[in-house]
């Protein structure tokens, strides 16, 4: 029984599902923003984008680890 | 492009690593290892220098030069990255006109536009910045991109040209931080700027706090690029090899399912560059004197 092989896939999961929480999160934000004030789109889809893009580099940060271990597995 | 014959396949569903018994991996039919190339079981596209290496194998060349285009391929890469810059923008700034051309247009458009941008950030210090924060941006949307290309290969995938970057920016950083500072300012910016015996006592608190985060900022921005660019990477290489594994099972033509993460990819390679960029932007604009935000006149 390869706890690594248990743990590695377990572990990118949740990353997913937190990335998955919090871009919902941002993104709700940024689509109830666009509905107030459709003038601001532009500067709001930008900012909404950037946003992401940290977010999502924490799920990235457990992808990495799974590449970096995977050959162990 | 898919060929069954020859010494340039690239991709052969033989040498997909397989598992033997005892849990090892081994690639099978291994004498021609170029068109399926896996780092540790990942697979990646064969690029032009792959296929030069191919070439140059059965024809004699010696080992050792062959030893040294595997070993710095990122670096010839980062270098194609750099001349491509160069002779663009020196091709469309050489006379610059009052109408410009279309070269010059474009140029001007995205280099304009992001110094723009830059300026939403750093205010006036922009002017002194925006060397170093620019060629970031345009320095890692090449080579993202570059890997794109058929052919290419972005040497940002590899962490050893992503986290060079980063200390690049972090010893740029410090640097601006303690001649702008000064030293004894810089010392009070990483204890967190005690100002009352409150303060004060925190500083054993906020000293190593402060160090342990301006030690994790360069590492979370090389982890971010090089895990969203070896990322991206490894999906179209997987689907590429999926497409190549269904070629018999459509009648005998490759039908491009990667495309659709081409499209991604490109998507996702400009808003790294964008975000490594502003990121150092910003740790710029933390380090500089705020002085200035008094003297506004809002």
């Amino acid at each position: 029984m390869n706890l690594l092989g248990v743990g590695l896939p377990l572990g990118l999961g949740f990353a997913a599902l937190g990335s998955g929480i919090g871009l919902g999160n941002a993104v709700n934000g940024a689509m109830q923003a666009m509905g107030r004030q459709p003038e601001a789109h532009g500067k709001i889809q930008v900012s909404m984008i950037i946003g992401m893009a940290f977010i999502e580099a924490l799920t990235i940060y457990a992808f990495v680890t799974v590449f970096v271990l995977q050959a162990k597995l | 492009m898919e060929t069954e014959k020859g010494t340039i396949s690239l991709f052969n569903p033989d040498k997909f690593p397989k598992r033997n018994e005892h849990g090892t991996e081994e690639a099978h039919g291994g004498e021609h290892g170029e068109g399926h190339d896996d780092h540790g079981g990942v697979q990646h596209f064969p690029n032009l220098l792959t296929y030069a290496i191919g070439i140059m194998r059965p024809l004699g060349v010696s080992e050792t030069v062959i030893g040294y285009l595997e070993k710095y391929e990122n670096l010839i890469f980062a270098l194609i990255a750099t001349i491509i810059l160069g002779l663009l923008t020196s091709r469309a700034m050489r006379k610059p006109e009052m109408v410009p051309g279309k070269l010059q247009n474009l140029i001007e458009y995205l280099f304009g536009g992001y110094y723009e941008f830059v300026r939403g950030v750093l205010g006036d210090e922009a002017k002194r910045y925006i060397p170093f924060v620019g060629t970031l941006f345009f320095y890692i949307w090449c080579m993202n991109w570059m890997g794109l290309v058929p052919g290419g290969h972005s040497p940002t995938a590899s962490p050893y040209v992503t986290f060079p970057l980063a200390i690049c920016v972090f010893l740029y950083v410090q640097y601006i931080a303690l001649t702008r500072l000064g030293p004894i300012k810089y010392l009070a910016h990483l204890a967190g700027d005690p100002k009352d015996p409150v303060g004060w006592a925190m500083v054993p608190l906020m000293l190593p706090l402060h160090l342990i985060g301006e030690l994790a900022k360069p590492l979370s921005l090389a982890l971010r690029l090089f895990g969203n660019i070896m990322g991206e990477d490894t999906l179209l290489a997987l689907f590429a090899g999926l497409v190549v594994i269904a070629i018999p099972h459509v009648g005998g033509f490759g039908i491009p399912f990667h495309l659709p993460f081409m499209f991604l990819a490109l998507l996702a390679s400009t808003i790294q560059a964008l975000v490594f960029s502003l990121l150092a932007t910003i740790y710029i604009s933390q380090v500089l004197p705020h002085g200035h935000d008094e003297e506004h006149a809002h």
